[in-house]
């Protein structure tokens, strides 16, 4: 998948009205909440075959680390 | 563990759903008066409608309603049940068995058995396991097993990631010994390392938190309105039921299609052999997310029980039975497979054959004008105590 067309999905998939940069920190968003976290685990699970655990994300700080978490799925 | 039975079957089933309900839309003061907000949620995780009890109400008023229905709908003689088994997790009283209170209000003849199971969301799997077991072995021919709950009075409101979630309701399921064969198949799984992950921290008696004791009056006072910030952003307190989403989540999406493919194999069949997918209505997200990975169609795992009733806990399977599969059931023979995970943690799925049921589908409780404040209770109670 084409980076530009993630970051699209990646609206889709918060349900965020405003679109989705690779540099934005998500906790900037008012949508990243619980529910937004196992949409994410959900889509990387069924579209990427990634498992994300809890570790994950504590990690994830931006768009960009969960592009990156994609590995080779996202170019 | 996996097992399997051959001459257990489901007679008729009956859910009873209280007749009070909420919508979500209703409740956009919580969301600062944004039905955006709200579109967001129904889309994420399917918040719709939801039915609750009214104050006064328990889980066993809601079997006892569902059992009622099903014994008049089926035309059974008490004298013709072998044992009460009640699926619970809020009895009437910490003692006795709220069995017993059932088994009395239904007017259980004193030869017939019955007691509790405790248990959450994977109760309905786990009750026609333990009632397989007894018919099986012959012990029992024909088994009244009631699951009910009201997760509802237990609920912040204002909180709004786990109040929109939840309804209450009451199944009851009678189970018979079939000369012919007719199989059923289980795959049951614990993973105990997850027991805080949903828990009640407060009850039970690993606190033992005494009202009439001064020093604990005094914790209670201290702690009951003291806010707690979750890391996710919510706000709780000590006193409300403890649920980590995340962690939940985790643990349905990478240990249940697994639980359920296993089980599959186990019994031999195919995701085509299989009517409908009866996922616990935990939520939309959840069940989407568990179809998909258990590599069924969207259409054979349905949420409609969870946008209309909540997640109604060790009910939901049922009221998924009694609610869109109730014409398929009542009139042809159809394999479901029905799987409920959570508190424990685990998971717990069956393979179960519904051949021409009675199903009474959905009946409204209502609450019934005898019953008593919390007040009226207790002075019942200091009555009956002295003896008046």
């Amino acid at each position: 998948m084409k980076k530009t067309d993630f970051l699209v999905e990646l609206e889709d998939i918060l349900q965020r009205e405003e679109p989705c940069r690779e540099e934005d920190a998500l906790e900037d968003y008012e949508e990243w909440d619980s529910l937004s976290k196992m949409a994410v685990m959900a889509y990387y699970d069924k579209n990427f075959n990634v498992k994300i655990s809890l570790q994950d994300f504590q990690e994830i700080k931006t768009v960009n680390d969960l592009i990156t978490l994609a590995g080779d799925k996202i170019e | 563990m996996q097992s399997s039975f051959k001459h257990v079957k489901i007679t008729g089933i009956s859910t009873a759903i209280p007749k009070k309900e909420i919508n979500i839309y209703d409740e956009a003061q919580y969301y600062g008066n944004s039905i955006k907000k709200i579109d967001r949620m129904r889309k994420m995780v399917g918040f719709y409608k939801r039915r609750v009890v009214e104050e006064g109400t328990t889980a066993s008023d809601l079997g006892i309603c569902a059992a009622k229905h099903l014994l008049n709908g089926m035309n059974i003689n008490l004298r013709e049940i072998d044992a009460l088994v009640y699926v619970v997790q809020k009895p009437d009283y910490e003692a006795p068995a709220t069995a017993f209170y059932i088994h009395n209000k239904l007017g259980l003849p004193d030869t017939v058995p019955a007691f509790d199971i405790n248990m959450g969301c994977a109760g309905f799997v786990y009750g026609m396991w333990t009632v397989s077991q007894m018919i099986e072995s012959k012990t029992c021919k024909r088994i009244l097993l009631i699951c009910a709950d009201t997760p509802t009075l237990d609920v912040d409101l204002a909180d709004r990631n786990v109040a929109p979630i939840f309804g209450d309701g009451g199944s009851a399921i009678l189970a018979e010994y079939s000369k012919d064969e007719i199989f059923s198949f289980y795959n049951i799984e614990t993973k105990s390392s997850g027991y805080y992950a949903i828990i009640d921290p407060a009850k039970g008696h690993r606190l033992n938190l005494q009202i009439r004791n001064t020093k604990d009056f005094n914790l209670i006072l201290k702690y009951k309105d003291k806010k707690l910030q979750t890391p996710d952003g919510r706000e709780t307190t000590f006193f409300h039921p403890y649920l980590n989403g995340i962690e939940v989540f985790d643990f349905t999406i990478s240990v249940v299609p697994q639980n359920i493919k296993k089980l599959l194999d186990y019994a031999n069949l195919k995701d085509t052999d299989i009517e409908a997918l009866c996922l616990h209505q935990a939520n939309k997200q959840i069940i989407q997310a568990i179809g998909n990975a258990a590599g069924f169609p969207e259409d054979k795992v349905p949420y409609h029980a969870f946008e209309n009733f909540g997640n109604n806990t060790m009910c939901s399977i049922p009221t998924t039975i009694c609610s869109i599969l109730k014409e398929k059931t009542e009139k042809s023979c159809v394999k479901i497979l029905g799987s409920g995970f959570g508190n424990g943690l685990t998971c717990a799925s069956c393979i179960l054959t519904l051949d021409n049921i009675y199903n009474s589908g959905i009946v409204d409780y209502q609450l019934s004008e005898k019953t008593m404040s919390k007040e009226e209770y207790i002075e019942y109670w200091i009555k009956k105590i002295k003896g008046e």
